[in-house]
């Protein structure tokens, strides 16, 4: 089974292991991870991290993403499964800093 | 509190708290009357969208001045699943039931906006509620439904709820009918009479319902970007429904001048056709009336962009709530980005005049704290005392949205607020000894969103 690196911006770093019929935030809630989520279906982007390295199938459009989103690695871990080894950095900010803002 | 209009028993002098034949009140002038000040106030807490591993919660908030745990969170029922995101909720039963014997308001149906999950909490022991039924989000996706938003409980005993999307998170969305089981019926309106859907009102007298909308849930649940606006993924319409039939009638397309048409306000009397929607982008106040047959609708308080340093556009004030008195004589309403609460006298319902303002928290407000603690983010979701003399505020707006424009907020939580409204002069002042401070929760700091008081309100009450 692919084993996944879940990196937090202070530092935390937790390796989980993730079987081809789990996503990442349902293998990190077996581990007793609490990752942010909201919808679990792909649309509401509060699971948003970003993949760094190794690669993600998802059983449905990440459609919470735009392109761009898509092109800068953030990924939706209520959706997505390991294929590789991953590193994926999680917490809930990535949701805001995904996003383009009005101020300078 | 007594309620005897239709009761059998009307001839019976002797009235306690729960000894009304239905819910609610005659007129909107006897829930004035009758309604004692609130003593306990219903809060939506939320964890959504923040580090804190921890379920989203309905708070009991003592807003008794008499008691010793004023203006403090006495009880929390905490959901079952995290991610929620409760935001607005509803009662089973109100003034536009008061005929119906033997139904009670008891009940709160609290949607996860996220999560598309329904919870049902037994109100019965007022400050011990009790969560009693969840309907899972699966059941909710079986009717291409999803995005629960605005709950009103429909006469007879039945409950509708405004759907943004559908099953993925798509358009169109509609509206969802449970039975006084708190089961799903199924759909209220055929598909595709509208495409976005968000808060919604009904007036049976004129036998017509408005709606109106928010953007795909896709598109608003991420956070917001300008460029969904200028590609036209934010709504702009009003839908006015014959209430009857479940079918739009006519729609009034408000262009740029209307964007983000969020919240909907009927006057409270049940012959007016008058009413109002706060375009929250376009930061005007739209009025809406029946003339000649048909529903005209136009801003009648516009409120000003206003530059700040740290933006590379002007900022929009934002009125995201807007709420009218109990004796329909002023609207109130909160500019979150700007930071104000305010009022306006609508003795002449198309012609507002200011009567006051506070100035308070957001990006400008001249009061920054309150009892020493940090105000982040502006006044929100409103509710007022049915007298109309007590007006509170939350402060945040939704999850993402405040993780952009407010990010402070989730470290430093929520608050909620008062202001003592003076409604024979027409005035307002904040009530610096209430402070709820949402952000020394214990598992957390927390938002807060909706309000509610247990014998009804402002913008849950309406009458046949």
């Amino acid at each position: 089974m692919p084993e996944v690196t879940l990196l937090w911006r202070d530092g935390r770093e937790e390796r989980i292991t993730v079987s081809a019929d789990e996503t990442i935030l349902t293998g990190a809630e077996r581990e007793g991870i609490g990752l942010p989520y909201g919808c679990k279906n792909g649309a509401c982007g509060t699971c948003v991290g970003r993949l760094l390295e190794g690669e993600l199938e998802f059983e449905r459009p990440q459609r919470a993403l735009k392109d761009g989103h898509r092109e800068d690695g953030y990924v939706l871990t209520c959706i997505g499964t390991p294929a590789t080894d991953c590193r994926v950095a999680v917490g809930a900010h990535h949701q805001a800093e995904m996003m383009s803002t009005p101020w300078k | 509190m007594s309620d005897t209009h239709s009761s059998p028993d009307a001839g019976i002098q002797e009235h306690h708290e729960h000894d009304h034949e239905g819910p609610g009140y005659a007129t909107p002038q006897a829930a004035i009357e009758e309604a004692e000040p609130e003593k306990t106030a219903y809060v939506m807490g939320l964890y959504v969208g923040t580090d804190v591993d921890a379920s989203d919660f309905l708070a009991v908030v003592d807003v008794d001045p008499e008691s010793e745990t004023y203006s403090e969170i006495i009880d929390r029922v905490e959901m079952p699943n995290r991610g929620d995101e409760l935001h607005h909720f509803g009662w089973n039963a109100c003034s536009s039931s008061c005929h119906m014997d033997g139904l009670e308001r008891r009940h709160l149906v609290i949607p996860g906006q996220r999560s598309s999950r329904i919870h049902i909490v037994d109100t019965k022991e007022r400050r011990d509620p009790e969560l009693t039924k969840v309907i899972e989000p699966e059941e909710v996706y079986e009717h291409d439904l999803s995005a629960p938003h605005t709950v009103h409980c429909v006469p007879d005993g039945e409950i509708m709820i405004s759907m943004l999307g559908d099953a993925d998170g798509e358009l169109p969305g509609g509206f969802l009918e449970l039975n006084d089981n708190f089961e799903i019926e199924g759909r209220w309106d055929p598909p595709g009479e509208i495409q976005m859907n968000y808060d919604y009102w009904y007036q049976p007298r004129q036998n017509v319902m408005l709606s109106t909308e928010w953007a795909a849930p896709k598109t608003y649940y991420p956070g917001f970007d300008l460029e969904d606006v200028e590609e036209g993924k934010y709504g702009q319409q009003l839908h006015f429904w014959d209430w009857e039939a479940g079918t739009v009638e006519q729609t009034i397309d408000l262009g740029e001048q209307g964007l983000i048409p969020l919240e909907a306000r009927f006057l409270h009397t049940p012959e007016s056709t008058h009413g109002y929607v706060g375009a929250a982008l376009s930061s005007n106040i739209i009025h809406f009336a029946e003339r000649d047959g048909e529903y005209h609708a136009e801003p009648v308080i516009e409120f000003d962009d206003r530059e700040h340093e740290d933006w590379d556009i002007p900022v929009p004030a934002l009125p995201t709530d807007i709420l009218i008195s109990m004796d329909d004589r002023y609207l109130f309403g909160s500019n979150w980005l700007h930071g104000e609460a305010w009022m306006y006298d609508i003795s002449d319902p198309s012609n507002p005049r200011k009567a006051d303002s506070i100035s308070i928290g957001g990006l400008f407000g001249d009061i920054s704290e309150v009892q020493d603690r940090e105000i982040v983010g502006g006044p929100q979701m409103l509710q007022l005392s049915l007298d109309g003399e007590r007006l509170y505020w939350t402060t945040s707006l939704f999850s993402s949205w405040d993780n952009q424009f407010f990010p402070e907020m989730a470290e430093k939580g929520s608050v909620m607020l008062k202001a003592d409204v003076d409604p024979r002069k027409g005035t307002m002042s904040l009530d610096e000894d209430f402070l709820v401070d949402f952000g020394e929760c214990e598992a957390g700091p927390a938002r807060a969103h909706e309000i509610r008081w247990p014998d009804g309100d402002c913008t849950s009450d309406v009458w046949q």
